[in-house]
């Protein structure tokens, strides 16, 4: 096999508003190889690849393509030198089949009309080299996830793409899918097409890679080849030595107070099973893993938002069915994970927003009473120190930061026993995350049972008190005393500290 | 907090429709020479729109949710229908009166409880199912009618709530107003109120603060369904008879002054009072173009344009609001290139 660099990037910069995104970063990719990004949320990883594609412009460094100097401006430029990605979110139109999907845009006519046949053939002929499992017909609603991930490939294929890029391909497969599209990468590799595979899940990383370049914020932290592949060297340069200790490790903690949320064996089909919990007052209780490891489903089944197949649920010791009114009475509150689409009415005001879970104090017999609402709405703005003060802006203007903390001024203002948090600063910038994390601090001194998701594992550092991750709808291990690494949690996330798993 | 008069005129004067409808009133003045500006006239006006704003005071709800309700022609023409072979049956008495105001506004009840329980549970969009219901209750009506006309025509009390006046104004006028203030009152001073604009503006945030979504709903249909019936009781009152095809076409004339009047059809956004004034601007352009002379065969067109005028108005304050283009046309050119690329 022809081993020849395909793509190179030499002395790549970009400088987002005086934050260095990337610092001299050079990245090689040979043909037929599977090259891996791997680094933490903001290492550069997205960044590299938006230059590579045309999204944004390079602030220094050259771009080699196949020994030659290319200027990559658009998504169309990087189309015509071969480059493609496949989206997470699959770009496809569900109701036409798939060689229609593949030839969109690119339609084989002769006076306007389009040649179906020889369309079809095409795309048949290139299904068989690649052995896809996949009719031309097929419409693609109808086909799995992992499909639809074939036809995406097919069309950078149909395009000739010499480069895909395929970002965290596996994040809505199942595990039998996600074997599927390995082996599809194995048969694109021995026909000498090259992919940059991005994913936080190291086992099928290192499984897959022939090569992986780490990451660490903007620069290369080290490039290793398949053979020298040791998970606890790469988990290493992914956090870096530099970190402080403060917070690279967090001194944990039990609780001796009295239990106020307790589960037990609870299970969903598909989700979570056999998962028993409990948290204390005053208590913050992380549960962290994986996207997909059944973290969401389980809290919002906690808030009786979803259903759960079996188990028990006990609340300050007694029998608790959820149901979500029932919950809002009891003291429960829930910060979701979208807060666009769950946590928020962009189109009422701050001080609408925050009365939605507060009618019982603003009303009597069905009428609500404007002063207390005002009241209500200022009182809201002041405990969660909402930038301008303003109750009466809409909420879909505010900045995310803020908006989330509407979402916590909805339940800071009823007296609370359980907070139910999932992923509170996705998006938010770092000023807003500190101010989260001392509400979500001054809420435990105050008593409150905190159950949180998270996925940033500086965040589960910052805020835990105990830490419970959970891999694959179970959980996989508790830290409870004692000292815990970001090392520590990534092994246990991906199951690389259980020998013989791997 | 009081409100200084500064602040009324500038409500005023942001609010575009109240201009354009005192721009509209000042030129039918001008032009009719005073003919449009008198007293009389003005009930008249009120007189005709009094059956339609009916229907407005309750067809907002579902719009408010994200829906809509095409039936309450079908429930006004069942109410009517219904109420006439009530009233009939009974002789034509009062008590008979009484008896079929309440047979007949209890199939508008259950119509639109019907509904809301059925839109509430599925996700079916609510235009497709009250576009067929509709046809449903007006088969329903031609059953109950077989077909004829069923004239009440000795009925006092239907009478005198049909044909008297108090103080020189029509009943229906003096029942649209009871009904707006009603409805005004549920929709900004109660729990309820708030609920059916949180629900219509993000379902799922309101279910997660622990709004009973569904109820919302169901109870949004019910008010509807009782409206229309309300307001075919009283058609029916006014002309003296139930026939088959009571009220048909009403539910266009209730949706375009919901649109003309400012509601988004996405929910969540608008007030019943900004409808109510979408029926007041449409029944002083039909009143004027009447007193103006034109003739009737152009008043649907010029109905229509003014309709698409108020929906692209909404969509362009919808985009600037969001804040993505300024101007929901300019989309149309981006897409093409992108295509084109």
């Amino acid at each position: 096999m022809d081993k020849a660099i395909l793509l190179e990037m030499n002395n790549i910069e970009k400088i987002f508003a005086h934050v260095q995104a990337l610092d001299r970063v050079n990245f090689q990719v040979r043909r037929g190889e599977v090259h891996t990004l791997l680094g933490e949320n903001g290492a550069g990883k997205s960044t590299l690849i938006k230059i590579l594609t045309g999204v944004y412009p390079k602030d220094g460094g050259q771009i080699f393509m196949e020994g030659r100097e290319v200027n990559i401006a658009s998504r169309e430029d990087a189309a015509a030198l071969g480059i493609s990605v496949i989206f997470q979110e699959l770009s496809l139109i569900p109701t036409l089949c798939v060689y229609q999907n593949i030839m969109l845009g690119k339609e084989f006519s002769r006076f306007g009309f389009v040649q179906a046949k020889k369309e079809k053939k095409k795309i048949a002929d290139l299904i068989e080299y690649y052995g896809f499992s996949l009719g031309v017909n097929d419409i693609v609603e109808t086909l799995s996830v992992a499909q639809m991930q074939m036809v995406e490939i097919l069309k950078a294929l149909a395009a000739d793409a010499k480069l895909i890029i395929m970002d965290e391909p596996t994040a809505s497969l199942s595990s039998h899918e996600s074997k599927l599209l390995f082996s599809i990468i194995d048969q694109l590799r021995e026909r000498g097409v090259s992919i940059i595979y991005i994913s936080h899940r190291l086992e099928e990383v290192f499984k897959l890679s022939d090569r992986i370049t780490i990451l660490r914020d903007g620069k290369i932290a080290g490039v290793v080849e398949k053979n020298q592949i040791n998970p606890s060297e790469i988990i290493k340069m992914m956090i870096g030595k530099s970190v402080s200790e403060a917070t690279a490790s967090r001194m944990l903690r039990q609780s001796e107070e009295e239990t106020v949320l307790s589960i037990q064996h609870l299970c969903c089909l598909g989700a979570y099973e056999d998962v028993s919990l409990e948290v204390k007052r005053g208590e913050v209780l992380v549960l962290t893993g994986l996207v997909g490891s059944g973290r969401t489903e389980l809290i919002r089944a906690i808030y009786g938002a979803d259903p759960y197949d079996s188990g028990k649920i006990e609340l300050e010791g007694k029998p608790y069915q959820p149901q979500i009114k029932k919950a809002v009475a009891e003291g429960f509150g829930l910060i979701p994970e979208d807060r666009r689409t769950q946590g928020l009415s962009p189109l009422l005001s701050v001080t609408g927003n925050v009365a939605l879970t507060n009618y019982d104090k603003i009303s009597s017999k069905g009428f609500v009473s404007k002063a207390r609402e005002e009241e209500l709405g200022r009182h809201a703005v002041r405990l969660v120190d909402l930038r301008p003060p303003n109750p009466n802006v809409l909420a879909g203007n505010l900045s995310g930061g803020n908006q989330q903390k509407v979402v916590l001024g909805k339940w800071l203002t009823r007296n609370l026993k359980v907070l139910l948090i999932d992923e509170p600063t996705v998006g938010i910038d770092i000023g807003a995350k500190d101010e989260i994390y001392q509400i979500i601090e001054t809420l435990s001194q105050n008593g409150v049972a905190v159950l949180m998701v998270s996925s940033d594992i500086a965040e589960v550092l910052r805020v835990a008190h105990r830490i419970i991750v959970m891999r694959e709808g179970k959980i996989a291990k508790e830290f409870h005393t004692g000292i815990v690494t970001q090392e520590d949690i990534l092994m246990a996330s991906s199951g690389l500290d259980t020998e013989g798993e791997v | 907090m009081k409100k200084s008069r500064a602040d009324i005129r500038k409500k005023v004067f942001s609010n575009s429709r109240i201009i354009v409808l005192i721009l509209m009133c000042i030129y039918l003045t001008a032009a009719t020479n005073g003919k449009f500006f008198t007293y009389s006239n003005f009930v008249s006006i009120m007189y005709s729109i009094s059956l339609t704003g009916i229907m407005i005071c309750g067809a907002t709800f579902p719009v408010l949710l994200g829906g809509i309700d095409r039936t309450v022609s079908g429930n006004a023409a069942v109410c009517g229908a219904m109420a006439a072979t009530v009233a009939l049956y009974f002789n034509q008495t009062d008590i008979g009166a009484i008896l079929a105001l309440l047979c007949g506004t209890a199939c508008g009840v259950l119509s639109g409880f019907f509904h809301g329980i059925v839109l509430s549970r599925f996700a079916i969009p609510a235009f497709l199912l009250t576009l067929a219901t509709n046809e449903v209750l007006y088969g329903i009506v031609q059953f109950i009618t077989g077909n004829q006309l069923i004239n009440v025509l000795n009925c006092e009390l239907m009478n005198q709530i049909g044909q008297s006046r108090f103080l020189g104004i029509p009943i229906p006028v003096y029942i649209l107003l009871i009904s707006f203030v009603g409805c005004y009152i549920l929709l900004t001073h109660t729990v309820y109120g708030r609920q059916i604009y949180a629900v219509g503006g993000n379902r799922q945030a309101a279910e997660l603060s622990g709004i009973p979504a569904r109820r919302v709903i169901i109870i949004a249909y019910t008010i509807s369904g009782f409206m229309g019936a309300l307001s075919g009781f009283l058609l029916s009152c006014m002309n003296r008879q139930a026939s088959a095809a009571q009220a048909q076409g009403y539910e266009n004339d209730v949706l375009a002054a919901i649109v003309v009047g400012g509601i988004s059809l996405r929910g969540g956004e608008g007030t019943l009072q900004g409808a109510l004034l979408g029926a007041i601007l449409i029944g002083v352009m039909t009143n004027g173009l009447r007193l103006l002379g034109i003739d009737s065969i152009y008043h649907n067109l010029i109905k229509g344009v003014i309709i698409i005028i108020a929906i692209a108005w909404d969509m362009l304050s919808a985009a600037s609001k969001s804040g993505t283009t300024k101007n929901p046309l300019a989309g149309l050119f981006t897409r093409k290139k992108l295509r084109e690329g």
